[in-house]
């Protein structure tokens, strides 16, 4: 995985062969058709991914960029027109894989006929989970999401955010290992929003590897550890939240407790450089730059794989 | 596309429909009765139609809630649905399954109770095919019964139809009564109180309860009712008919004497008021089939006038023409009818024609103050000929003159004895009683001998149905005298009833 | 009951049926094989579709085999019925509590045979309304599943296609279930209610009958007319009464009192529901020169159903039954028959055709003529009873005893059986004889039906004459013929579920209608592809219908001709698997059985069971693959 192995995260590499690979993708393509075989959109450009046990990946991107596609290459919902996915070094189609996974669809596609329990229960059956332990496990997840009291109630009477909660905990029905969660605070209101948030990093910090997606930055910000960016079906920028973040042709030194001498010195040594001191220290972007920038980049350069204007300091 | 041409196209839509409902609705409108006996508007054209056609359902007869809901169900394919049943009726029929059969149709009517030919035809069907299909009699009465309430039902649905009673009338008169187990069939319909009802024992004879439909088709039609696809002449034939065929067959059940004369005596006052009655022809005149003898009497009055007026001419004339006839249509002529060749015989027909003196042809040689009488009488003479004729086709058609003499000379007391003597001759017979069987045989001959000389019935000896009849009689008579051994009698006393018909009848033998 | 097709004994069925099932199955895998490969590698090229194709293989019998899990299943089937609550199905029944009301208006209880028509309704209506249910059901769940997405929620759990499929049929059939024992139930009450009736009767109603000497013998007469029958009742001197049956019916007669002046009460009808459990014979002819043929003479009827022969000849019918043991039939033989009657000339028309019944032994040729009867026809169809014989284990009267050989045109010329050497005449010369020891010869024995009048003919089917075993519970045969509505009802379901997996709902639901309707047509392609049909296959007949040519005449030889008549060889093959992969279901009713009383036999339920799995199961597995092949997100 020479290619996928960007420079700015050339650190983490020795890390990442210690860790255990959950997900990994290798020319991963995906070519809708229509019915004549004739290619209609190229959704998705020979990704390649691999994605560690206990990482939080966020796949960031704007809409009809390939994240969701992505998601169901994972998921083996859609079939590859080239190139693989393996989930826990099983081929995606493979259904036993689907054991240790949780999936939270892009909109919550449950059966409005069925009320809340019986959805859990339904989908428990599905996981061969044994019925006592499928009560009990029902019963603490509709504590968690909060719907306790709404459990008797069909779905159809639910709000969206409830329906929301509901699929998120059917997909912890299992107690999955990985959880691929499809925009998982939309439709949730900035408490539940912040919830959410809360979940995920405590499912993190339980052991679960999870991959989001997601086009609202805030989101991916917030909880992820890496990110990976997807434009036109490409992966424009993969790498750890904070090193993307980073200016790197810019310095922000912030000291504190220097006597003046010293500042003097280093102030001496920029000028030499003909530098000129504003501020010492590093200062930060914001994803929304980052994002904004890599999409400018795409369009000037299409084809190109983006650095979005940040430098390859290390 | 945007909502709002979506919105102006779904607008623009309805626009065109209410447009093109509207002729629908105006030819559709119904119509409207005015206030107090006003008679409001007529309504659109359809209405009109309906009305002069009498379409409407209530006009029609009875509305069936069953028969509403399922045209409804349909859905519009209706006709399409009555094919498939039409089709399955058929096949239930071929494969015997008559339980079905009878469902089918009962469906079939419900879907198109105003299909008159869908009642007519499926009566027949049931009536004279499926009741063929059993073995005992008895149940093929049974079809025959249904295919009359079939019948029935249809006159319910369709009270204006007077084919449907007419058809009623036919099945009840004539299906019954002519099958080849009539014997048995009038034995079960006497019996058959399910039919009946209230009506008495002795009132239940297939041909007056046959006669009593016909009478009500006449008087549909006379009140207004549309007769369409049968001729009037037939039409109005049956009822009197029924007539003559219950005397008929009474006297075959043995019954004799006064009630059989009476029942003769009404059959003729009937076929009599059916030849007064007006039926119209391809011209524009109407015609009455009594009217042949008068009009025959008119032209030979206005002949008789027409002569004094000229005597002599008429012969003269005959003569000149006489004298234009080629050699060989003289002698074709002159030779006796029998002994004409083919040639000859088309020879004789044309010069006959050719020598013919029509009244016309005689007034125009009459000059004088006297021409304008004999032109009129000419006229008058020729129209009565051509009515006349006119009257002795329709008469053919329903064997008028036939029936006439018949049920006059059934009256006399002679044909009364007569043919009670060859009914009790046969029953003697048919019980091996030899002796008395031939007694009443040649009492019966007798009696047929007197009526035959009757100086009112000179034609019946030469009649074809009569001389048919005797000749089985004749038969009959034969079959005794061998069965006893005795030769022929000579002379025979009805000789010249076999001379004249033993050649229409090869298969009779002439005794010896 | 006409019974136009009979099906084969058990195992002779089996084989042939299990034979061609497994060819079809071999060659619809092989050709769906072929067709996969060919579009995989134009797709992938031929290294990756035959890894595809090799893994699907193996991922198939984990998936259809070892990986099946009942509580996924279980699920599944759990959803299926929710959704179909959801979807109102209770409706269905309330439309046919509503058919029921409104059935009254449209079922005449005066039909000559009011509980065939009461019977075929109900089981009718059912079928139409459970099959519309389950082409609803079918053909719209899995396609509205992966419209609204809910399907991609939980094929990413580890359920099985295989199991959404099987899932899906079972849950929609136990739907079903429900329903029609629901409707089962109130079918029942309907025909009961439907079909009550008593009549009335009193003194009046009854006339003497009186032998010569003018000593009353009895006495006669009608009862009142309820539903547009009556029946005639005799009643003796003693009180003993007997009713006349009448629209498939009798009731029992009370007389308490002296006739005529006595009190007579009426029951209600009796023997309208049955279930006659039957045995038929195997029919052959004989023909008027005393040869066997193997049909009778055609009078003239286009429905070649029934064979005649003549009267007055050697002409007879010969049914042979097979296991008439003691122990099935202690008594002795209680037969029915029914004959078609075709007289060439009037005869006595107030009395039936004379025929005679006798039993062979087919080793011995010892034929003992037990009755002469007078002819009944179609007795059964009409709900009038039927010509019933009750032959006795020891008889004693016999009208006629001779030794009768069979005589058979084979390749040697007449071949006669039981050969003349080995008969023994003296067989003829005994007074009594066992229906057992003298008649049968190893649970094997014939019975000769004639017809004595010259000039006339009887007519018969193979299941116009059996004997009547026993009486089942008429309750019980309703079952059945509603498990036979089941069957058609899961055989629906699945080709719907299987077809829906690949095709959008209204499509789906065309196509399923198209296969049930194509069922229909079933063996005039089975007769298409076997050449037995006038005017050539497909493509002969289809010239000659743009031709407007005559199906008789011949086609002009060419090369034109020649290659009509390859391209119909060559569909004739497409014809006969296409005939087989097509559900027969028009032979799945049973309504006849019920309707005109006989009991369902256990081997017609098996072989139609046996039928259903075989058509089930590998449509299932079909749906499998098509659902396994296709992504199920866009």
């Amino acid at each position: 995985m020479s290619t996928s192995v960007l420079p700015g995260t050339s650190a983490e590499t020795k890390l990442e062969t210690t860790r255990d690979v959950v997900v990994e993708t290798r020319n991963l393509t995906k070519v809708y058709r229509d019915f004549w075989g004739r290619q209609k959109v190229r959704a998705l450009k020979a990704l390649d991914l691999s994605i560690f046990r206990g990482e939080i990946f966020g796949l960031l991107g704007p809409n009809g960029s390939g994240k969701t596609t992505t998601m169901k290459l994972l998921l083996g919902l859609l079939f590859p027109t080239e190139g693989e996915a393996l989930v826990f070094g099983k081929p995606a189609t493979d259904v036993s894989k689907n054991e240790r996974i949780g999936y939270l669809p892009e909109e919550t596609y449950l059966y409005r006929f069925l009320t809340g329990e019986e959805t859990l229960d339904f989908y428990g059956r599905l996981f061969n989970i044994p019925a006592a332990v499928r009560r009990q496990r029902s019963a603490e997840l509709l504590e968690l999401v909060g719907l306790t009291a709404a459990r008797k109630r069909q779905l159809r009477e639910y709000s969206k955010g409830m329906a929301r909660r509901l699929g998120l905990a059917q997909a912890l029905i299992n107690d999955p290992d990985l959880i691929l969660l499809d925009e998982p605070t939309t439709g949730l209101d900035p408490i539940g929003t912040r919830a959410m948030k809360d979940l995920i990093l405590q499912l993190r910090d339980r052991g679960k590897t999870i991959i989001m997606c997601s086009h609202l930055l805030a989101d991916v910000q917030d909880v992820c550890d890496r990110v990976g960016i997807l434009y036109q079906g490409e992966l424009k920028e993969l790498g750890r939240v904070d090193s993307l973040l980073k200016i790197r042709d810019v310095t922000e030194i912030r000291v504190a407790g220097l006597p003046p001498v010293a500042l003097e010195e280093i102030k001496g040594v920029v000028e030499r450089h003909n530098g000129q001191v504003q501020f010492i220290g590093n200062p930060t972007t914001t994803l929304e730059e980052l994002f904004l920038n890599i999409v400018a980049e795409s369009e000037a350069h299409p084809g190109r794989r983006v650095r979005g204007g940040v430098s390859d300091g290390h | 596309m945007t909502f709002r041409q979506i919105f102006i196209r779904k607008i623009v839509y309805l626009g065109i429909i209410a447009v093109l409902l509207l002729p629908l609705f105006w030819l559709g409108q119904p119509a409207t009765v005015g206030a107090r006996g006003v008679s409001g508007g007529p309504g659109g054209l359809l209405a009109q139609l309906r009305t002069e056609y009498g379409l409407s359902e209530a006009e029609l007869g009875e509305i069936d809630p069953t028969s509403e809901a399922m045209r409804l169900a349909t859905l519009g394919l209706r006709g399409v649905a009555a094919n498939i049943l039409w089709k399955q009726a058929d096949t239930h029929k071929m494969k015997k399954d008559w339980t079905s059969l009878s469902a089918t149709l009962e469906q079939l009517v419900k879907l198109e109770p105003h299909f008159i030919s869908v009642w007519r035809f499926q009566a027949w069907n049931l009536s004279y095919n499926v009741s063929a299909e059993f073995d005992d009699y008895r149940k093929r009465y049974d079809w025959v019964i249904r295919g009359i309430e079939f019948l029935k039902k249809g006159i319910r649905y369709n009270e204006f139809e007077p084919k449907l009673v007419w058809d009623t009338g036919w099945f009840i008169a004539q299906k019954i009564g002519r099958a080849d187990e009539w014997k048995q069939f009038r034995r079960l319909f006497r019996d058959d109180d399910d039919f009946h009802a209230t009506r008495p024992k002795e009132l239940r004879d297939n041909w007056l309860v046959g006669k009593e439909w016909f009478q009500r088709g006449e008087q549909m039609v006379d009140q207004g009712a549309v007769l369409r696809g049968i001729s009037p002449l037939l039409f109005y034939s049956d009822r009197p008919m029924c007539q003559m065929n219950y005397s008929e067959y009474l006297e075959r059940d043995g019954i004799f004497g006064e009630r059989a004369k009476r029942s003769w005596v009404r059959a003729l006052e009937e076929w009599l008021e059916f030849g007064n009655r007006e039926f119209p022809t391809s011209g524009d005149e109407v015609i009455r089939l009594n009217d042949r003898e008068a009009l025959d009497r008119q032209v030979a009055e206005a002949a008789a006038r027409l002569d004094e007026l000229a005597p002599g001419l008429r012969e003269k004339i005959r003569q000149e023409k006489l004298r234009r006839l080629t050699p060989e249509e003289r002698i074709a002529l002159e030779t006796l009818p029998q002994e004409r060749t083919v040639e000859q015989q088309m020879q004789a027909f044309q010069a006959e024609a050719k020598i013919t003196v029509s009244h016309r042809e005689v007034a125009q040689r009459i000059s004088g103050p006297n021409r304008q009488e004999a032109l009129r009488l000419a006229d008058e003479a020729e129209k009565a000929m051509e009515k006349s004729e006119r009257i002795v086709q329709q008469r053919t058609i329903v064997n008028f003159e036939y029936w006439r003499m018949r049920a006059q000379f059934e009256q006399t007391p002679q044909a009364l004895e007569a043919r009670e003597l060859i009914y009790l001759g046969d029953e003697a017979f048919r019980n091996s009683d030899l002796i008395r069987a031939k007694e009443y045989y040649d009492k019966g001959l007798a009696k047929w001998r007197e009526l035959l000389d009757l100086p009112e019935f000179p034609q019946l000896v030469k009649d074809g149905s009569t001389g048919r009849e005797l000749l089985d009689i004749i038969r009959n008579y034969q079959r005794i005298l061998d069965a006893r051994d005795e030769p022929w009698p000579q002379p025979f006393i009805l000789q010249d009833v076999i001379d004249l018909h033993k050649d229409r009848h090869p298969d009779f033998q002439v005794p010896q | 009951m006409v019974i136009e097709k009979v099906l084969p004994p058990f195992w002779t069925w089996f084989v042939q049926a299990a034979l061609v099932w497994v060819a079809l199955i071999v060659v619809v895998c092989v050709f769906g094989l072929l067709l996969a490969s060919f579009v995989l590698t134009v797709e992938r090229g031929f290294k990756r579709a035959a890894v595809s194709i090799g893994r699907a293989i193996v991922e198939a019998f984990t998936d259809l085999i070892g990986a099946i899990s009942f509580r996924r299943i279980s699920g599944l089937v759990f959803l299926a019925i929710k959704e179909s609550i959801r979807r109102r199905v209770l409706a269905v029944f309330a439309l046919f509590i509503l058919l029921l009301l409104f059935a009254g208006w449209y079922i005449d209880p005066a039909s000559t045979n009011p509980s065939v028509l009461y019977l075929n309704f109900v089981l009718s209506s059912t079928g139409y309304l459970i099959i519309l249910l389950a082409l609803f059901l079918s053909c719209y769940s899995l396609p509205n599943d992966i419209r609204n997405r809910t399907i991609q929620t939980v094929v990413t759990k580890p359920v099985r296609i295989s199991e959404i499929v099987f899932g899906r049929v079972a849950g929609f059939a136990l739907v079903g279930t429900v329903l029609l024992l629901l409707m089962c139930g109130v079918s029942y009450l309907f025909v009961i209610s439907g079909l009550s009736h008593t009549h009335t009767l009193s003194s009046e109603n009854l006339s003497a009958m009186t032998d010569p000497q003018g000593i009353v013998e009895g006495y006669t007469g009608f009862t009142s007319t309820v539903h547009g029958h009556k029946h005639r009742v005799y009643v003796d001197p003693d009180g003993k009464a007997r009713v006349e049956m009448r629209h498939g019916h009798v009731h029992r007669l009370e007389v308490s009192g002296i006739p005529p002046d006595a009190k007579y009460s009426l029951g209600p009808a009796e023997e309208a529901l049955l279930a006659r459990v039957v045995v038929y014979g195997d029919l052959q002819f004989r023909d008027r020169d005393g040869v066997d043929t193997k049909e009778g003479l055609n009078v003239g009827d286009e429905w070649t159903y029934r064979g005649y022969i003549q009267g007055g000849s050697p002409a007879a019918f010969i049914w042979t039954f097979a296991g008439i043991t003691p122990r099935r039939f202690p008594d002795g033989l209680p037969l029915e028959l029914n004959l078609g009657v075709f007289r060439t000339h009037k005869g006595n028309i107030e009395k039936g055709v004379l025929g005679s019944i006798a039993v062979r032994n087919p080793r011995t040729g010892l034929t003992v003529e037990t009755e002469i009867f007078e002819s009944k026809e179609f007795a059964l169809n009409q709900g009038v009873s039927t010509n019933q014989f009750f032959i006795p284990r020891l008889i004693t009267k016999a009208s006629s005893v001779q030794i009768i050989q069979r005589k058979r045109i084979g390749p040697q010329g007449v071949e006669l059986d039981p050969p003349s050497e080995t008969l023994d005449h003296q067989l003829a010369k005994k007074q009594e004889f066992d229906l057992f020891e003298d008649l049968t010869d190893n649970g094997k024995l014939e019975i000769w039906i004639r017809c004595l009048e010259p000039g006339q003919y009887f007519g018969a089917a193979k299941p116009d004459l059996y004997l009547r075993a026993r009486d089942g519970y008429f309750a019980l045969n309703l079952l059945k013929g509603f498990l036979g509505i089941w069957l058609q009802m899961t055989i629906v379901l699945a080709y719907g579920v299987m077809l829906s997996t690949f095709l959008s709902a209204p499509v789906a639901l065309i196509a399923t209608l198209g296969v049930m309707i194509g069922g229909l047509f079933r063996d005039f392609m089975t007769q298409l592809a076997f050449g037995q049909t006038w005017g050539g296959g497909p493509f002969e007949s289809f010239y000659r219908l743009i031709t407007q040519e005559n199906v008789m005449t011949q086609l002009e030889p060419g090369l034109g001709t020649t290659l009509l008549k390859m391209a119909d060889v060559g569909a004739r093959g497409f014809l006969y698997a296409a005939a087989n992969v097509l559900p027969p279901l028009g032979e799945f009713g049973w309504s006849n059985f019920v309707a005109y009383g006989f009991d369902i036999p256990g081997e017609v339920v098996l072989i139609r069971l046996l039928q259903t799995v075989a058509i089930v199961l590998p449509v299932c597995v079909a749906g499998y693959f098509f659902l396994k092949a296709r992504e199920v997100a866009e």
